[in-house]
């Protein structure tokens, strides 16, 4: 009995009040699997459900072999008021279940059994005469005349064009139909019967969509009316076809260098397929379609897994696109592998398509692994940085990083300086959770300021986290310059200053010569680039509150703030900082930040008006 | 007012107000037959098999003593108080009946009755023009300037700019949860005269058009990395009692009928604005696709994309917003301050 469907989904129809016992309401078709099944129809739960409601059924019946729903006792007002209580709707609508075997029915088959539902519109008003409906009304009702047909099934008849009711009720009328198609499509319409029948059996890697027109003549008389409305057949799929290789790739290579984190996608290799997957649900279709990693050495299963993504791509076998699927199997790193790690293999991937009955319902992919080894080094230079007397605590120096450390991903190095035996010890090293490299700054300015620290000497240490390798090189700091005398009443952060002359007069945290650095913005609007005072132009406001200045406030709030912000402005990522500001923004650390435009450029009150007070 | 007083046309004679499912459930409640048998259904109605649950003996006594109590008329009202734990009752009575066989389920929630020209008095008072006569000027900003003179408006709608375009990190750039939360208190809480000018305000050219896409801040409510299948995205929306309601009402008031002029079931615009409206803050949350001036083509954020046999079924849900008559209808007549003329 599985074989049996209903070519539509669901089916609508009329009923009025009062029409007599025995008008035939809908013709319900089945199509068959195989040419020796034949189709019972049976209303099996005898219910029908309104609203929030279900009934027994004492007004609709079918016929077990044509499939013909008619009404076995007359609607009077009263069972309509019963059937449509707590509907407010014009349209009261009820709904009951065909159901639908190959075999006479046995009421046990009932759970089984394929079912659609029906739906009847209750019209609160008695059949309306013939003359007064409209040829659309005549000739089709309300739904579209749209059907699915599976493929590769045995032919059949589908659809009968012909309204039973309005055949019954307007029986002085003559109306008949014609189906309007292209030559060759494989349906045939019966004008003894209205009858529309398939022919042969379809493909849908052929064809998936056909569009047909049913036209409609209705003769009253001497008077014509005709109506034509869209027929549409869309072709059901199953899954008829073996997976295949785009170009008779089957491999690929996937190196390990640089990148070695977990979740890193090596490489993808493409599977196609002529049959449709279907996204939804998602996890049935990844199940259908496996992809498994055959191996026997422990290793390569623990640190690889392969992960399969689907989308729909369109064919075009003959002209008409028909749709398919491109299936991806990504090679995917399932742990961080070491930089020690060095070999290489070949890793085969066996794709499955399980549902496809057939011998050649799986492909073998093949991946080239290599591992190569990444030395933990830094390049042969030694490093040296001259540092000016007058920085001040924070001031960024500089940057520590081994060779090709921004390309390593899934590798933790970790940079520190080994202390040098002098007194003198004015710098240190700083590295941010995610940061690839360590940044050189200055801890401890009265250091600098003293005359014995001239030229200082440290050894930095690299270690990779998971190996434990490291790595050492000699790192030299240079003093140099003359100490300025320090200016009164200067405040200790930069970002403070909101004009230029007092900026630039004054030192601050992180300042790298003894001055802070006057950004001139562009001034228009709210702007990234608005004017403001920083301790170095470089490294503050850019956007991102690096390590160093996340160790006081005072050192680029405009990178780093969490506070008010007042004015215009936008703020940054993670609601840190000012990403933008209007005119000049200016902070008091751990308080508010200030973005606003300096109007006040001529001198408060000039001659004039000292004249007028 | 006593009651919504029903428009000509729309409420069949003898329906009457039904009472809320709250208000139901505290009924039965009160009679030990009725609570018993409530729970009895509610048991029936939990398993995952509806047939064998019809057919069990138990369940349908149950149900036909129930039949007969205010449970099985009772609705919900928008925004109204325990307005989730109304529509947990009416669901799960509601439930086993046809889950899963409706492609339109029938609203939960009372009908609207108001008709847009309500809105139209009300909304002329508040802006001291004639919404017909401004058609010259951006109407999406006199919206704006609008909500900003209303505390209320004006709180909620900054209260969910804010949170929509406040940027968590540099791989979030939002909370699309509480943006969701903070479109749903907006929508709900704010009178339509205020909420509906902004959402629905015509256009003539592509900057107020812009601006009228920008109503829900999309970037963070409306978009996303990817566009799920419209099948998948309905079902995520069926699995929530909330969703499913507000998707229920909008296939109750918005779908088009050839058997009304305006394609609108009862001619009732503003039941369909207000169950479109309904829909913003949810995984199906709807918005216009462009800032075109001449067609209007609103989506929720999916596509028929890997439907596979389905494709008909998604095309057809996902045409009720991109090529649905009566929506178009709806918003356009509100736009040009025009309504059905309702009989007397």
């Amino acid at each position: 009995a599985l074989g049996l469907y209903f070519p539509r989904k669901e089916y609508l129809e009329n009923v009025y009040i009062d029409e007599p016992a025995g008008t035939p309401l809908l013709h319900i078709h089945a199509l068959k699997d195989s040419r020796e099944e034949g189709a019972h129809f049976h209303l099996c739960q005898n219910r029908i459900i309104s609203r929030a409601r279900s009934h027994e059924n004492n007004w609709f019946q079918i016929k077990e072999n044509t499939g013909l729903l008619y009404l076995s006792k007359s609607l009077d007002r009263e069972d309509f008021n019963m059937l449509s209580v707590g509907n407010w709707m014009p349209l009261s609508k009820v709904m009951l279940y065909v159901f639908l075997s190959s075999h006479p029915f046995q009421e046990k088959e009932c759970d089984s059994a394929t079912r659609t539902a029906v739906f009847l519109s209750l019209i609160n008003a008695t059949a309306p005469a013939c003359s007064s409906l409209t040829a659309r009304q005549l000739c089709f009702t309300e739904m579209d005349l749209s059907f699915h047909i599976k493929e590769n099934k045995p032919p059949g008849t589908f659809h009968q064009l012909q309204l039973p009711s309005v055949h019954h009720l307007c029986q002085n009328l003559s109306i008949s139909y014609k189906l309007l198609a292209a030559e060759g499509v494989p349906f045939r319409y019966n004008e003894s019967n209205t009858s529309v029948r398939v022919t042969q059996h379809l493909d849908r890697e052929e064809r998936e969509r056909y569009e047909l027109i049913a036209k409609c003549t209705v003769r009253e008389g001497l008077r014509e009316m005709q109506v034509e409305v869209p027929f549409l057949v869309n072709v059901l799929d199953e899954d008829d076809s073996p997976p295949f290789l785009p170009n008779g790739t089957d491999s690929a290579d996937a190196v390990v260098e640089f990148n070695r984190k977990e979740g890193t996608v090596l490489s993808t290799l493409t599977v196609y397929d002529a049959d449709t997957t279907p996204i939804y649900p998602l996890e049935s279709s990844r199940r259908k379609y496996t992809g498994t990693i055959i191996t026997d050495d422990p290793w390569i299963s623990e640190m690889f897994r392969v992960e399969h993504i689907f989308d729909e791509i369109h064919f075009s076998p003959n002209g008409s696109q028909v749709r398919g699927t491109r299936h991806e199997y990504k090679l995917v790193l399932n742990k961080s592998i070491s930089v020690t790690e060095h070999r290489s293999f070949q890793l085969d991937v066996l794709v499955n398509d399980t549902e496809f009955q057939g011998p050649e319902r799986s492909v073998m992919l093949h991946f080239n692994v290599s591992i190569l080894p990444v030395s933990i080094q830094f390049s042969n230079i030694t490093y040296q940085f001259t540092v000016n007397r007058n920085a001040e605590r924070f001031a960024q120096i500089g940057k520590i990083c081994i060779e090709n450390c921004m390309k390593f991903r899934g590798v933790n190095i970790t940079y520190k300086l080994l202390s040098p035996n002098a007194s003198c010890y004015p710098v240190s090293i700083l590295q941010g959770r995610e940061d690839k490299y360590g940044s050189l700054y200055v801890n401890d300015s009265s250091a600098l300021r003293r005359p014995e620290c001239k030229e200082i000497q440290y050894t930095v240490q690299a270690t990779d986290k998971q190996s434990r390798k490291h790595t050492k090189t000699l790192l030299t700091v240079v003093l140099e310059g003359t100490l300025l005398k320090k200016e009164e009443d200067c405040p200790d952060s930069c970002a403070i200053s909101k004009h230029r002359a007092e900026c630039e007069e004054c030192g601050g945290l992180g300042v790298l010569t003894g001055r802070c650095q006057w950004r001139q913005g562009s001034g228009k609007g709210i702007t990234t680039n608005y004017s403001t005072c920083t301790p170095s132009i470089k490294t503050c406001p850019d956007g991102i509150c690096d390590v160093v200045e996340g160790r006081d406030p005072a050192v680029c709030p405009q990178d780093c703030t969490s506070g008010n912000i007042i004015g215009g402005h936008g703020k940054g990522i993670g609601n840190l900082g000012i990403k933008s500001g209007h005119g000049i923004c200016y902070c008091f650390p751990r308080q508010n930040c200030y973005c606003e435009k300096d109007d006040v450029k001529e001198q408060l009150c000039d001659d004039v008006c000292k004249t007028v007070i | 007012l006593a009651g919504p007083a029903s428009p000509p046309g729309l409420a069949p004679p003898g329906w009457r107000v039904p009472v809320d499912c709250v208000r139901a459930n505290e009924l039965c409640a009160g009679e030990p037959g009725c609570s018993s048998r409530y729970r009895t259904l509610r048991q029936c109605l939990a398993g995952r098999d509806r047939n064998t649950m019809l057919a069990n003996k138990e369940c349908q006594a149950a149900r036909e003593v129930l039949q007969g109590s205010a449970l099985y008329d009772c609705r919900c009202k928008r925004g109204m108080r325990k307005e989730l734990q109304c529509l947990q009752i009416y669901w799960s009575i509601h439930l086993g009946l046809a889950e899963g066989e409706e492609f339109y389920e029938a609203s939960p929630y009372e009908p609207a009755t108001s008709r847009l020209s309500d809105i139209f008095r009300l909304a002329s008072i508040f802006s001291g023009m004639d919404p017909a006569t401004t058609s010259r000027s951006n109407q999406c900003l006199d919206a704006a300037k609008a909500c900003n003179l209303n505390d209320n408006c004006k709180r909620l709608r900054s209260g969910y700019i804010s949170t929509c375009s406040r940027e968590l990190s540099a791989a979030e750039p939002c909370s699309r949860r509480k943006c969701h939360k903070a479109l749903r208190q907006f929508f709900d809480r704010v009178p339509s005269e205020f909420s509906f000018r902004l959402l629905f305000c015509s256009c003539k050219d592509p900057a107020c058009a812009e601006r009228r896409r920008q109503t829900i801040v999309p970037s963070c409510s409306y978009e996303d990395k990817e566009r799920p299948n419209c099948l998948d995205l309905r079902d995520a929306c069926r699995a929530d009692h909330l969703c499913r309601s507000r998707l229920a009402d909008f296939h109750t008031n918005c779908q088009a009928t050839f058997q009304s002029p305006t394609s609108c079931p009862g001619d009732n615009f503003q039941a369909c604005l207000g169950s479109y409206a309904g829909l913003i803050g949810f995984d199906i949350t709807p918005n216009y696709v462009d800032a075109s001036t001449t067609s209007i083509t609103i989506s929720p954020w999916c596509s028929c994309k890997g439907s596979g046999n389905m494709e008909e079924e998604c095309e057809k849900f996902l045409r009720d917003f991109t090529e649905n008559p009566c929506l178009r209808n709806a918003i356009q007549a509100f736009g040009n301050g025009t309504d059905v003329s309702v009989a007397p």
